[in-house]
């Protein structure tokens, strides 16, 4: 069996990393040369085996051998290869799996590139925390306990006591449950990958401070440190991108960010990790925070497994969208970030009084207390998000059952903290490259504060913005902008390579200005009924059937077929109808809505999607989801998304009525019931429905649609008219009358009019009463124009957001690059 | 000792302080409806209440219905947005709102859906 072959696999790689860690402990202590090499070779066959393991998981899914709980889970027949592939990491094990294997590519990094005395002891750290990795997903039973939940368990392993696998141990499902539609985007595919790297990567740091506190070699752990810690970041960076954008584009909560837990477990090692690189420059540079580095090094690493923590062990379940079910893993996620935190921080304390401090007090105005106060409030920034995530953990000392804090919590704390810190970067970089005093700083910042003063005072009258706090944060991001940009600009000109830092503080600076457009200034888009009605409801004029006041503005706006809008006064906009497609999501609606700008410029379509999510939809009821299209534009986006339709309310008025009635035969239920004929003079109007029927005039048929030996055979010009909107159709049914075997027959083909699913048939002539007999199928008494219910938002500059973030990844690019290359040529030289 | 740890232990104290109070407020506990009338804002978790009526209405453009709070005080629940995705299906629901004249006023609604986890799935038998 293929599976049992994964499973040990994964069982020998589990001890691979119990016996390298001894191994690598005993070299680290008795400085074994040997024992190191011995060890580095274990590291590697540990490598080997989790491929192998790897592979068999791949293999297992892309083979679809549902009876493996994992495989059944998360695949189904109909997914896409690279679904199917992307599946390896799409649980909870699986995730695992990857984030221990990208580690161990990383450790392979580490034996090639560390030097000594940092190399065992590095290494010593790397194999405990992939022990405790590994002990997640090693899936041993010992009967009275387990350790793990192994990816290769069986459904009959998970579940032994469903009644299907009693009655059959060996049944096997025929599909899985698939794949969430949410996660069938290739942003989700790449996401998890990147997301490992730094989690791995930040392992690092981490490592070579636990090492530097072993040898008690304070000084040169961070040269080889520091460009793993920019990788770290930088891979964290995209990650969060990816997140962010994949949330913006596919989901409809409308937006990038959202201070889930979640997103924050991924945001906080990243704000550690970044002051712990400040700290890092600071101690290269002037040979001080010597302390701080190493506190940082750590902490950036144990934020990653607390954050593990709490989004695995399902402490936030009831807070989270998407945190992940407890497999029951409480008890070993706790001992992975106890050990961790005390083995870290306690290690930290006992050196505590040997490490290095600085004889003097560094001056307000120099770089290192600049670099430091950066380095300071990125730690405070991560410290009030962690406080924020773990409400449900700290918020019992305040009430039981604590709720997740409101957003503003996070609002209010992280404003004033990015203001401070954008000031600060723009004095930092200035002090960083030269020193000066209040007066020649002061001299060579003028212009920056001029433009800085320009471009704020632009904003503020262009934004509209009123609140004197916004346009402190709007001056602050300028000046963060402007005076890195002096900075970089002067740098070019000496010396390009060394611009990462400024370049990534002006990309902070964009990113700030960025998010203050973009989420402040959303505005809802509206049509002027809408509009009006929410006038009113702020007024407390609109009462609800039970004669309450409404409170509550609508954020949303109905749409009929072909009936142009006014939105927001910026756009006429018609919903042209939608088509039904199949793919890529089975059941597929693509709505077509056309924006016209009435300032004149070129109209263009929005394509918003809803389908049925085939992972949760049952034969009972059907769970519609939404797919919104963003048009992006440098100024703004706009967001759109339909949140009902006629299409939709049919399906599940089907449904309800199908399943009350146990009906099974569905449509064809109410056909006998919408035939309706309608009698009908000429010049006459005759009403059915919310249609009127028009007969203008009689034509003549050509020869060649009638029948042969046609005696009779005429057309009516009909004009039909659905009243409430106004739309018609003119339409001229053909009645003929032919003989064929001495026998009169009568020849009406049916007209169809699709968009209202009704045909016409011109049945009959009354020549007595002078009058036409025509037959309408699909006559509905409540036929309704299709319609559909939209959502849609303005949100201005979105584009700087994506901006802001993609020079923060150039900038740290560089410097990871001129840190490289540095830590490189120190080798050579050796 | 020295000012400057005084002065720094003095200002950790009083951020964290600050920090803990802040997020104390901003953070409440799950409620019923009865206790949820006398406060602003609250969280309270329940049911769906199948045996009154609920739907969408497109003149108000509000979907209502009636919730069942954890000690089972039923309430009518406006939310002025379309039946969200998997109403029915929830397990459980967290509305959050404010309590107005005996009517909850959602403006936001958390689904807690059966996880793909549990006890019993559904399987398709397969041929055999």
């Amino acid at each position: 069996m293929i599976a049992t072959i994964g499973h040990l696999f994964l069982s020998a790689a589990f001890l691979a990393s119990i016996a390298a860690m001894i191994l690598y402990a005993i070299a680290s202590v008795k400085d074994d040369e040997y024992i190191e090499y011995i060890s580095n070779w274990l590291w590697g066959a540990k490598g080997l085996f989790l491929l192998i393991s790897s592979g068999v998981l791949v293999y297992l899914l892309m083979t679809h051998q549902f009876q493996y709980y994992y495989v059944w889970n998360y695949t189904s027949l109909d997914l896409e290869t690279k679904y199917l592939f992307s599946a390896f990491y799409g649980g909870q094990e699986g995730s695992f799996m990857l984030w221990i294997l990208i580690s161990c590519i990383v450790g392979l990094g580490l034996i090639k590139w560390t030097r000594k005395p940092y190399r065992s002891p590095v290494l010593f750290v790397m194999t405990l925390t992939q022990f405790f990795l590994l002990s997640m997903v090693v899936g041993w039973d010992f009967g009275f306990t387990q350790i793990g939940a192994s990816p290769f368990r069986t459904i009959a392993q998970e579940m032994p006591n469903a009644p299907f696998i009693i009655a059959n141990p060996d049944f096997v499902p025929a599909d899985g449950t698939g794949l969430n539609d949410l996660l069938k985007s290739p942003w989700m595919m790449i996401h998890p990958p990147i997301i490992f790297v730094g989690f791995s990567m930040m392992t690092v740091p981490f490592a070579f401070a636990i090492a530097s506190l072993w040898t008690r070699t304070y000084n040169e752990w961070i040269r080889p440190a520091l460009p793993w810690t920019l990788a770290a970041n930088l891979s964290l960076l995209t990650a969060i991108f990816l997140g962010g954008y994949w949330a913006y584009e596919t989901l409809s909560f409308g937006g990038y960010w959202a201070w889930d837990p979640v997103e924050n477990a991924s945001l906080v090692p990243w704000l550690i990790g970044t002051a712990g690189i400040h700290a890092m420059i600071i101690q290269q540079k002037s040979s001080r925070a010597h302390k701080a580095a190493l506190f940082f090094a750590i902490l950036a690493y144990v934020s990653i497994i607390y954050q593990t923590f709490l989004t695995r062990s399902g402490v936030l379940a009831d807070q989270s969208v998407h945190s992940f079910v407890d497999l029951g893993l409480y008890g070993q996620l706790l001992g992975f970030i106890v050990v961790m935190a005390v083995m870290g921080i306690g290690f930290y304390l006992y050196r505590y009084r040997e490490l290095p401090s600085p004889t003097e007090d560094s001056k307000f105005l120099s770089r290192e207390f600049m670099t430091f106060t950066g380095s300071m409030l990125l730690f405070i920034l991560g410290f009030v998000i962690i406080i924020g995530t773990s409400s449900p953990i700290i918020g019992k000392l305040f009430v039981s059952n604590p709720t997740p804090p409101e957003i503003q919590f996070y609002n209010d704390w992280s404003m004033p903290i990015v203001i401070i810190m954008a000031l600060a970067t723009v004095i930092g970089q200035y002090l960083f490259w030269q020193k000066h005093t209040w007066e020649s700083l002061a001299g060579a910042m003028i212009y920056p504060l001029l433009i800085t003063s320009v471009a704020s005072v632009l904003s503020i009258i262009l934004g509209d913005v009123r609140s004197l706090y916004y346009m402190i944060y709007i001056f602050a991001a300028w000046f963060a902008v402007i005076g890195n940009g002096a900075v970089m600009i002067d740098l070019i000109r000496k010396n390009p390579k060394v611009i990462g830092g400024a370049l990534t503080h002006i990309g902070f600076g964009t990113l700030l200005l960025g998010i203050i457009a973009s989420s402040v200034y959303t505005e809802p888009l509206l049509d002027q009924r809408t509009a009006a009605y929410n006038q009113r409801i702020m007024a407390g004029d609109v009462f609800d059937e039970e004669g309450f006041p409404v409170t509550q503005r609508v954020e949303m706006f109905q749409l009929e077929i072909n009936r142009p809008v006014l939105v927001n006064e910026k756009y006429m906009v018609t919903y042209e109808g939608y088509t039904l497609t199949d793919s890529p999501r089975p059941g597929q609606q693509n709505y077509i809505l056309r924006f016209e700008p009435i300032d004149g410029s070129v109209p263009f379509y929005m394509e918003p999607e809803v389908y049925p999510m085939l992972t949760t939809s049952t034969r009972d009821n059907i769970d519609w989801s939404v797919d919104p299209h963003v048009r992006t534009g440098w100024t703004k986006d706009i967001y759109l998304y339909v949140a009902g339709s006629r299409y939709v309310a049919r399906k599940n008025d089907e449904l309800e009525r199908r399943n009350r009635t146990g009906y099974v035969a569905g449509e064809s239920s109410d056909e006998d019931n919408d035939i309706q004929t309608i009698e009908i003079k000429m010049g006459e109007t005759i009403d059915a429905g919310p249609f009127s029927f028009s007969f203008i005039n009689f034509i003549p048929a050509s020869e060649e649609v009638v029948p042969e030996n046609t005696q009779i055979g005429i057309r009516a010009l009909l004009r039909v008219e659905h009243e409430p909107s106004g739309n018609a159709f003119e339409i001229e049914p053909l009645f003929a009358v032919y003989t064929e075997n001495e026998q009169s027959y009568v020849y009406s083909p049916p007209l169809d009019i699709e968009q209202w699913e009704m045909s016409v048939l011109f049945s009959r002539i009354h020549p007595e009463s002078d009058s036409i007999e025509l037959t309408v199928y699909g006559l509905d008494e409540e036929f309704e124009e299709d319609w559909i219910l939209v959502v849609a938002e303005i949100k201005p500059f979105v584009s700087v957001v994506w901006l802001g973030t993609f020079l923060i990844m150039i900038g740290f690019s560089v410097s990871l690059m001129r840190h490289w290359k540095r830590e490189k040529n120190t080798k050579e030289l050796r | 000792m020295k000012p400057k740890i005084v002065i720094g232990v003095i200002s950790i104290v009083a951020f964290t302080s600050l920090l803990m109070y802040n997020f104390g407020n901003s953070i409440s506990s799950y409620v019923n409806f009865e206790e949820a009338e006398n406060r602003s804002i609250s969280h309270v978790i329940g049911t769906w209440d199948s045996s009154e009526s609920h739907g969408f209405s497109r003149e108000t453009m509000q979907f209502s219905f009636h919730m069942k709070d954890q000690d089972g005080n039923s309430r009518r629940v406006v939310y002025p947005r379309p039946k969200p995705n998997n109403f029915e299906q929830a397990t459980q629901l967290v509305v959050i709102g404010e309590m107005r004249n005996n009517v909850f006023h959602a403006n936001e609604m958390l689904m807690k859906c059966p996880s793909k986890y549990n006890e019993n799935p559904e399987f398709e038998l397969a041929d055999s």
